[in-house]
């Protein structure tokens, strides 16, 4: 792809468009409703689609951060407006920009009071999002992190349910408190940077060169400093215990706003790990690391067996995404390639499945106005497509293979296996509860007998059509042929297990590795008794043909 | 331990329309499954759902013969479409391991011999649903029926084409999922839908197993292909010790954990004790999904499973003789249950987890080929039964209850001639095909206690023989019973009963036919359609199966019977197989007590059958049986009650599943949410506690402060009254006073 100059800042323009839209939104009257549906939608559509080339542009060879772009802004204090990106945080950009059309198609009909607020908070939204994901600057990433706060609050607080301002506040305060304790941790590595090489700098990469020095500070010292990202990040997740405030968002936000939520806003918590936690404190995980586990495991089955009894079909889908992100913790926490892949892909399998199924929760919602399980029974029967899709989501959140889930579930399983079995194990159990609860919600709403208030309920019409086809066809897509993602995201989690667990490589040569492996390739294992005849048989048997 | 395998596969063949096989059933199940409802054209779904099915059993044929040219050692034929995900490096035994799976196809000489019998069999049960489903022919639910079934043929031929363990666990999973949709077919009725996730989420509690062993073998191997793991067995094997996560055990410790935590999976699809009972609530399926999915193959993958992965379970004899001990207690429990259920599919239902159960013990036993064997004659009878039994249940306009039948001999001569070949065939008799598969398994059960004549095996082979033998009485038993109340007598469905046989009105009875309530109507209705013989399109099917059924068994004779013809699908395998010696080494001489194991087998089997035509066809009011029910009601209700084992699951594992749930929600709810309402409550009454320092001290000062100002100026403003004569006067007294002091002082 030619290097055109405005290509070359091309995040810098996908992150602004969805603001800039927001502020031509402005202009448009607040009664013409389908001009400001129109127009937020394809300024979403827009943005999505300036965001593919990014795909294509990005350099798969190297873990390093591209389309970096560096200005001083406040020079006093070492904060640069600086921005960038690499395969990790590309992947969830563009979930975002890909989420973020979804969220504002799937709201034309459902929201039927002030829509240009409505939208202008979308899209601030999304901007707000797409901007932690590229930038590269502490200073940058908390402005971005906390500012996203206030178009959730909005859209929470305005169009939510009954409760909505309960649940609003809650979600505020919430992750505000998190992300002040993260706030004083900065702060603490900060002036820590200070004290050891005398220049303050806020960009992420010398905080990932912290890693040292905060290694020589006292236990004490870097438990806390741990904790205090930990806590922010976990809440944001949320593990267990920091998980009620997502139930109460997720039944009072509207179906646009649970899209946003179970969709990105999650992976703020899960990006913030992979981002900072691993590669700030590798000293100090291995000692926490028995507490983070216990949490999280705890989360996998606690979610699990706690959605089976919900009545209320959005908490239940909110009580699975407890389950799953603690299958996504469970990867990361296994801190080998395996492992960290999966936690990616179950991020953006989470993304698509379980936004997918609050969509689905949202149809019902719509026609009837109730979202008690009990409400409904049958609906198979009249609404033929919306049981297909309704399925397909059902099976790709529980892991089916040849569906999306299936391949980061079984990534973190194999990681986590390689890791220490037992977690494995106990994170396996979780799965078998995945499958009970979903099915046994798909059977209590869709199967048996239909009675007469859901008989008139209406299939998909074409939009809504239009908004599940995406989510289905990438569903298929991650689960049929997931490597093209896998390359962009190899060699950055490669780097990464290389600074959180330099152990993993320790006496590999990683280049010859991975020559053996694409000699070994596609039909490479036939060759592996020759191999073996030709080897010594020593430890090295096992080795895949090494 | 012979080493076949491992010299085996030094070159093999690819192709290019391997794909096809399973390919085809997906694209028809596409196709279908995206136009049938709009198009509603049930000739186009036909022509898409059995042509697709059809080709593809060519196909396999074609590939079949392809891989016959070829030398024994030779017969592999591959093809991998694309890398399927690559997930970095793996810390495995021996150092990193690139984590690599690919989307590739393998037919050999067992998965092309699967691919046949799925293709195969597939094939013609389509074509007996043309015929069965007409009902739903014309409601248009026909589309998704077709498009389910070609989406199992897809799945199933994953399975057993899959190149490595993850393309099986896809097949795997895949076919789960059908089986979910097909059992939940009319998802109108409760139980069919209950049952449907009832099969899923058992097997699901199997895949745990089978996911353990696939990350064990891969940790072992560093691969979970099929070929790389049969190549390195040897040099694992050769290893003195394995250590993995810090346990160092020897490898074959390591290979029964991974036999036994696959055979969990094999459990699951399989349906063996402890996880068989979805297997008999999935006959609330349409009666077709009965036959192929829970007769012929998709309950066959376990067995598919273990024999293809026969190199680790040569090794793994602990693992060799749970199956084998699992498998005999499900041969003869489940039998057993057979004897007092009067549905015929249920009966049916049973004996194939029975039959499964024969399959295991010859797996547990090292005689993978004659374990496969029974897969293959009992995919023919049990297939040839239940389309029979589907013809049937049509034929008595969707009764399902043996004692509301009776007398159908007269009315359908096919179904009846094929349904009795393919019950001599599971009885045993000689020389239709389930003597001799059955025959071998119980033969190499018993030599493992045998040995040579030494009687000195281990005591489980003894044990397994005798449960064997007694399961084999009882189907022997069941299915003449079986056969004697459907096919003899009167026909009882149209309310002739002088016996009272017919089944008691139940209220919640599922077609209403035996309701006394309704009675009348549905005589009316009946009379004037007796029974009938179906449409060929019905018994064709049934009369090649039970051809099959009846032939089948000269494919594989026994080394016992080698006069007769040549142990052919034995050899055709034995490539594959890592057989034990003991397996082997049945070629020698052949023991006498052999030929009378055979003629006892046969002798036992043809008592069984003259013990229930005595019972049930001697005597047409089946009063012994009655007398004996009426004497041990107990007996008989723990039996007709499956032994209470759902009931049991139900209370012990399920009621105290959803109990933790409840009590976990409400710890959620009070405890981990009330902390976060009691934080916020705290800090609320901090805040108003603030708020009344703030209001009363704090700014109490400020107030103070100010109404001392206050204060202060009313004494000023006293002062300053703004009237001319008051200031005039002040000034006067002033003016007074400074005079006074400054002249009088």
């Amino acid at each position: 792809m030619p290097m055109i100059p405005w290509f070359k800042n091309l995040p810098l323009w996908v992150t602004a468009v969805p603001l800039l839209g927001a502020l031509l939104l402005l202009f448009i009257p607040k009664a013409k409703r389908r001009l400001l549906e129109l127009g937020a939608f394809s300024i979403a559509i827009l943005d999505f689609i300036l965001s593919i080339p990014l795909w294509f542009q990005y350099d798969r060879t190297t873990s390093a951060v591209q389309w970096v772009t560096e200005m001083d802004w406040i020079p006093s204090i070492g904060v640069k407006f600086s921005i960038g990106m690499d395969g990790i945080s590309l992947v969830l950009f563009m979930l975002t920009t890909f989420i973020g059309a979804i969220a504002v198609w799937c709201s034309f009909s459902a929201i039927t009071e002030r829509f240009k607020e409505f939208y202008i908070w979308v899209l601030v939204m999304q901007f707000t999002m797409l901007g932690v994901f590229i930038c590269q600057d502490m200073f940058l990433f908390y402005l971005f992190w906390e500012i996203m706060l206030v178009p959730m609050y909005f859209l929470i607080a305005i169009w939510g349910g009954p409760q909505k301002l309960y649940a609003a506040i809650k979600l505020f305060l919430y992750t505000l408190s998190g992300g002040v304790l993260m706030l004083v941790g900065i702060l603490a590595i900060y002036f820590l940077q200070y004290k050891t090489t005398g220049v303050y700098d806020l960009s992420i990469a010398s905080f990932h060169n912290m890693a040292g020095a905060i290694a020589a500070q006292s236990q004490t010292f870097q438990v806390l400093l741990c904790l205090a990202f930990f806590i922010a990040f976990a809440i944001k997740v949320p593990m267990f215990p920091f998980h009620t405030w997502l139930p109460d968002a997720h039944v009072q936000a509207p179906t646009a706003g649970s899209v946003i939520l179970a969709g990105i806003l999650l992976k703020m918590g899960t990006y913030g790990f992979v981002r900072f936690m691993l590669p700030i404190f590798p000293n100090i995980l291995p000692t926490l690391m028995p507490c983070f586990l216990t949490l999280t495991i705890i989360g996998i089955v606690y979610g699990a067996l706690v959605a089976m009894i919900q009545k209320d079909m959005k908490k239940l889908v909110a009580y699975s995404s407890v389950s799953h992100l603690g299958m996504c913790m469970l990867g990361l926490f296994a801190l080998n390639p395996n492992g960290i892949m999966g936690a990616m892909f179950q991020m953006i399998n989470h993304g698509i499945s379980t936004s997918g199924l609050f969509l689905i929760v949202g149809i019902v919602y719509e026609r009837r106005h109730v979202r008690q399980i009990a409400d409904f029974g049958g609906l198979s029967k009249t609404m033929p497509i919306y049981a297909t899709v309704f399925m397909i989501l059902t099976m790709s959140s529980i892991g089916l293979p040849g569906l999306n889930g299936f391949i980061g579930e079984f990534a973190i399983l194999q990681g986590a296996f390689q890791a220490q079995p037992w977690w494995a194990v106990v994170a396996t159990s979780g799965i078998i509860l995945g499958a009970a609860y979903m099915l046994w919600l798909y059977q209590r709403v869709m199967f048996g007998p239909i009675d007469d208030i859901n008989t008139p309920m209406k299939d998909l019409n074409a939009r809504e059509i239009g908004y599940f086809a995406p989510l289905v066809v990438a569903a298929f897509w991650i689960g049929l042929m997931p490597s093209p993602i896998m390359n962009v995201l190899q060699k950055p989690i490669e780097n990464l297990v290389m600074q959180v667990n330099p152990d993993f490589y320790k006496g590999q040569d990683l280049e010859k590795n991975k020559a053996e492996a694409a000699r070994l390739g596609i039909r490479a294992m036939e060759a592996a008794p020759h191999a073996h005849d030709d080897n010594d048989h020593g430890d090295e048997v096992g080795n895949g043909g090494q | 331990m012979e080493h076949a395998a491992s010299t085996a596969f030094m070159g093999s063949y690819s192709s290019s329309i391997l794909w096809l096989i399973p390919f085809l059933p997906a694209f028809g199940a596409l196709i279908n499954g995206a136009t049938g409802r709009r198009l509603r054209n049930n000739k186009l779904i036909d022509c898409i759902a059995l042509g697709s099915v059809g080709i593809s059993f060519l196909l396999s044929v074609v590939f079949f013969f392809r891989l016959f040219a070829l030398e024994p050692s030779q017969r592999v034929i591959t093809q991998s479409l694309w890398t399927w995900f690559d997930l970095g490096g793996a810390q495995v035994l021996g150092g990193i391991s690139h984590n690599v799976m690919e989307w590739g196809y393998r037919a050999d000489q067992l998965s092309i011999a699967m691919a046949l019998l799925v293709s195969g069999a597939g094939f013609l049960i389509h074509l007996f649903s043309t015929g069965y489903m007409s009902e739903e022919r014309n409601d248009g639910r026909y589309y998704r029926f077709m498009a389910y079934m070609n989406l199992f043929v897809f799945s199933m031929l994953n399975l057993v084409l899959g190149d490595n363990m993850m393309m099986m666990f896809l097949g795997w999973e895949g076919v789960g999922l059908c089986s979910y949709l097909l059992i939940g077919f009319y998802f109108d009725k409760e139980t069919a839908a209950v049952a449907g996730k009832k099969a899923f989420v058992t097997n699901r509690i199997g895949d745990f197993g089978f996911l353990i062993g696939f990350f064990l073998l891969f940790m072992i191997f560093g691969s979970v292909d099929f070929n790389t793991m049969m190549g390195m067995t040897r040099d694992v094997m050769a290893l003195p010790e394995l250590t993995l996560f810090g346990v160092t055990r020897a490898s074959t410790w390591w290979f029964n954990l991974v036999g036994i935590s696959l055979f969990i999976g094999a459990c699951g699809k399989s349906a063996q004790i402890p996880l068989y009972v979805w297997l008999p609530d999935a006959m609330a399926g349409p009666t077709p999904v009965s036959a192929l999915i829970h007769a012929a193959t998709m309950v066959t993958s376990g067995l598919y499973m273990i024999c293809r992965m026969n190199f680790i379970y040569v090794n793994a004899e602990t693992a060799l003789a749970v199956i084998l001990a699992v498998g005999a207690l499900t041969a003869f429990v489940s039998a057993t249950i057979g004897f007092a259920q009067y549905d015929i599919k249920k009966v049916l239902a049973y004996s194939t987890v029975s039959q499964l159960g024969f399959m295991f013990m010859g797996m547990g036993a090292g005689a993978f080929s004659a374990g496969m064997f029974h897969v293959f004659t009992h995919a023919f009878f049990k297939a040839a039964l239940f389309l029979g039994a589907g013809s049937v249940i049509v034929a008595c306009h969707h009764e399902q209850d043996m004692r509301n039948m009776g007398g159908l001999r007269k009315y359908m001569p096919f179904t009846f001639a094929s349904m009795g070949f393919a019950t001599l065939a599971i009885c045993g008799i000689f020389p239709f095909s389930g003597f001799f598969s059955k025959d071998e398994i119980l033969w190499k059960v018993f030599e493992g206690w045998y040995n040579h004549g030494h009687f000195d095996g281990p005591c489980l082979n003894l044990v397994a023989w005798i449960l064997g033998m007694l399961g084999a009485f009882c189907t022997a038993f069941y299915m003449t019973r079986l056969m004697v109340m459907t096919f003899w007598g009167n026909y009882r469905g149209n309310g002739e009963d002088p016996h009272g046989l017919r089944a008691p009105a139940e209220p919640d009875h599922d077609h209403g036919h035996a309701d006394q309530h309704h009675n009348n109507d549905h005589n009316e209705h009946h009379e004037p359609h007796a029974p009938h013989e179906v449409s060929w399109n019905m018994w064709l099917p049934v009369a090649i199966l039970a051809g099959l059924a009846v032939i089948g068994g000269f494919l594989n004779i026994p080394h016992s019977l080698h006069f007769l013809g040549g142990s052919h699908f034995s050899e055709w395998l034995s490539p594959l197989l890592l057989q034990n010696s003991a397996a082997h080494a049945s070629h020698g001489a052949v023991p006498a007590i052999e030929y009378w194991l055979q003629l006892f087998a046969l002798v036992w089997a043809g008592l069984a059958i003259l013990l229930a035509l005595w019972i049930y066809k001697m005597d047409p009011t089946w009063s012994k049986a009655r007398t004996f029910v009426a004497k041990l009601p107990f007996l008989y209700r723990w039996v007709h009650n499956k032994y209470f084992v759902d009931e049991f699951y139900e209370f012990a594992i399920i009621n105290s599943c959803k109990r933790l749930s409840a009590q976990l929600w409400a710890f959620d709810a009070w405890v981990v949410d009330g902390m976060v309402n009691g934080a916020a409550r705290i800090s609320l009454l901090a805040g108003k506690f603030t708020f009344w320092i703030d209001a009363r001290i704090v700014d109490g000062l400020v107030n103070a402060v100010a109404w001392s100002f206050k204060q202060t100026s009313l004494f000023f403003r006293f002062f300053q009254s703004g009237r001319l004569q008051h200031y005039a006067f002040v000034m006067f007294f002033g003016f007074l006073a400074f005079a006074f002091w400054r002249f009088l002082v």
